[in-house]
């Protein structure tokens, strides 16, 4: 059996191809389990930028700071961030910041087809056994196309604790109260 | 997508299941803004419950471990949410939130409920426990109270001999070695295989432990090793030797790692592997987890230069445990690189939420 490309896969799940190829595809996709597991791994990877909402901004002080940042380097964008009005600066803008860094970041992972198939084939490969990692969000437990994630409540920052024989624990007080999540590998 | 999120029924997509016979209640399961969106070929479900349980016994509850499972979602793993360091008396209310975030191809989806939420262990006030433990949950909340009640007594013992001041000092201390604490972010498989991670063998090396002693650890490490390679560690293996005179069924040693900057970060710990252990006064034991452990600090890998271990836990066979003094730490670099216990965390939480006269009443309330 002919397998889609990982560039081809990868326009597949963000809906990005026209009608004809998208039915030819799908019908590869939904008999082939390989297939159907970097599918997966590709929505997840859109899923969670996604779930990062972009607020409401005042776009044009953004730009000027970029702008800023690009044209002076280093030292100018520190002297902008001690500016009185950059000090101001509310906790959503560092947010819209992160995304733009993420988006910037994910151009060039699509544009650059050796790096993406060759990172690709790699998360492939460890997606073939249950894997448990910590991620910014909590504890991720992965096996083949699902997963399922352990949430820190309200997205709290937790400690974590990791034990070799396969557990791995992240607490959190929220309230006055001590929550411990756990997520373990059978 | 919201055109494409739809509200959840809890009574479908998630099972409660108390044992009859449970010294908790289920009072109330609010879902929050739980929602399932239907993204390309996968499903993700976001639920975002909170439990009301009531103590329904005659015992004060000092700790509760609910396990989560998945079946569909992590057929090769499970989870459990844990609170710890609490006091309900009876017929008091609790509320314990479970998030969970699901991810699985369309084609997969079955009938019935997703997530199924049952006791795992319920640990009272004399530290006797109810529940099946399959996640051997009675062991870690004995170990949570027990370090529960050495932090407590310490911070106690504080404040009657230097006074408030003395106190608030202490727990400045442990709020700011709270905010340095450094961690590494770690992903664990089994078999030699890692989550996305290329290693030449080139590399592979095997590496020693160094031991850190406790002067009246009942349990000793004798020798270990574990596969290195880049920031990979395979296979840890330690031997330890029981230096009591009573006979154990569970030894957890530390695991410190040190970078090629020289930082120091508590990386995880190596348990008994099994859970019939039974090493008898003077003999010698092997800890032996057969998984793969790579460590990296905000994205980017940690080179491991060096390990430390330290024994951690120790649990006896008659159920007793034993953890390290609080004067044993102060007195090793210990302090600096492990965790605060759950214990401390909350009552230094106490004191920045609501001040010093808030965590003496908490203190006076044990």
């Amino acid at each position: 059996m002919k397998h889609p490309s990982e560039s081809e896969l990868a326009l597949f799940a963000g809906n990005e191809y026209g009608r004809i190829s998208r039915f030819l595809l799908n019908r590869h996709v939904r008999e082939c389990r390989e297939c159907t597991a970097a599918v997966a791994r590709f929505e997840m990877l859109r899923a969670e930028m996604a779930v990062a909402a972009i607020p409401d901004l005042d776009w044009s002080r953004l730009e000027s700071e970029m702008r800023a940042n690009i044209r002076l380097g280093i030292e100018a964008g520190e002297c902008v961030r001690l500016a009185p009005e950059v000090r101001s600066l509310n906790p959503r803008l560092a947010i819209a910041f992160g995304c733009l860094i993420v988006l910037a970041g994910t151009g060039v992972f699509m544009k650059n087809g050796s790096v993406r198939v060759e990172r690709l084939s790699s998360a492939s490969k460890a997606a073939a056994g249950p894997v448990l990692e910590s991620t910014g969000d909590g504890l991720e437990l992965r096996s083949g196309a699902s997963s399922m994630t352990l949430m820190n409540h309200h997205g709290a920052v937790a400690d974590q604790t990791v034990s070799a024989e396969g557990e791995i624990r992240a607490r959190y007080v929220e309230g006055g109260s001590v929550t411990i999540n756990s997520a373990y590998l059978e | 997508m919201p055109a494409q999120d739809r509200a959840l029924d809890p009574a479908n997509s998630v099972k409660v299941d108390l044992q009859p016979d449970s010294p908790l209640s289920l009072i109330s399961m609010s879902m929050g803004d739980s929602r399932a969106s239907a993204r390309g070929g996968a499903t993700v479900l976001d639920l975002h419950m909170s439990l009301t349980l009531r103590n329904a016994g005659l015992r004060r509850v000092r700790g509760v471990t609910l396990l989560i499972t998945t079946q569909e979602f992590a057929p090769g793993g499970k989870a459990s949410v844990a609170r710890p360091c609490i006091d309900v008396a009876p017929s008091q209310e609790f509320t314990l939130p479970v998030d969970v975030r699901l991810v699985r191809p369309v084609q997969q989806a079955g009938g019935g409920p997703l997530v199924r939420v049952q006791i795992d262990g319920v640990l009272f006030d004399d530290l006797s426990f109810f529940g099946p433990n399959k996640l051997n949950s009675q062991r870690a909340m004995t170990f949570w109270e027990t370090e529960a009640q050495r932090d407590r007594s310490y911070f106690k013992r504080v404040l009657q001999a230097k006074g408030e001041k003395a106190l608030q000092s202490e727990i400045l201390l442990s709020l700011t070695k709270q905010a340095e604490h450094g961690q590494l972010d770690v992903a664990l498989s089994r078999n030699g295989r890692s989550a996305g991670s290329v290693v030449s063998s080139a590399s592979q090396r095997v590496a020693q432990f160094a031991f850190l002693t406790m002067p009246d650890a009942p349990v000793q490490p004798v020798q270990g090793w574990a596969e290195i390679s880049g920031n990979e560690a395979r296979s840890p293996e330690i031997e330890v030797l029981n230096k009591s005179s009573k006979p154990v069924r569970y030894v957890e040693i530390g695991w410190m790692v040190k970078d090629k900057d020289g930082n120091d970060y508590l990386a995880g710990s190596v348990p008994a592997s099994s859970n019939a252990m039974a090493l008898p006064p003077g003999q010698k034991s092997k800890l032996l987890p057969d998984t793969t452990l790579k460590f990296s600090k905000t994205g980017r890998p940690v080179d491991i230069q060096g390990m430390t271990g330290f024994v951690s836990e120790v649990e006896f066979s008659d159920g007793k445990v034993w953890v390290p003094s609080r004067e044993q730490l102060k007195g090793s670099p210990l302090l600096r690189i492990m965790a605060p216990s759950p214990e401390e965390q909350r009552l230094a939480d106490i004191y920045a939420n609501k001040g010093l006269a808030a965590l003496i009443a908490e203190l006076n309330r044990f």
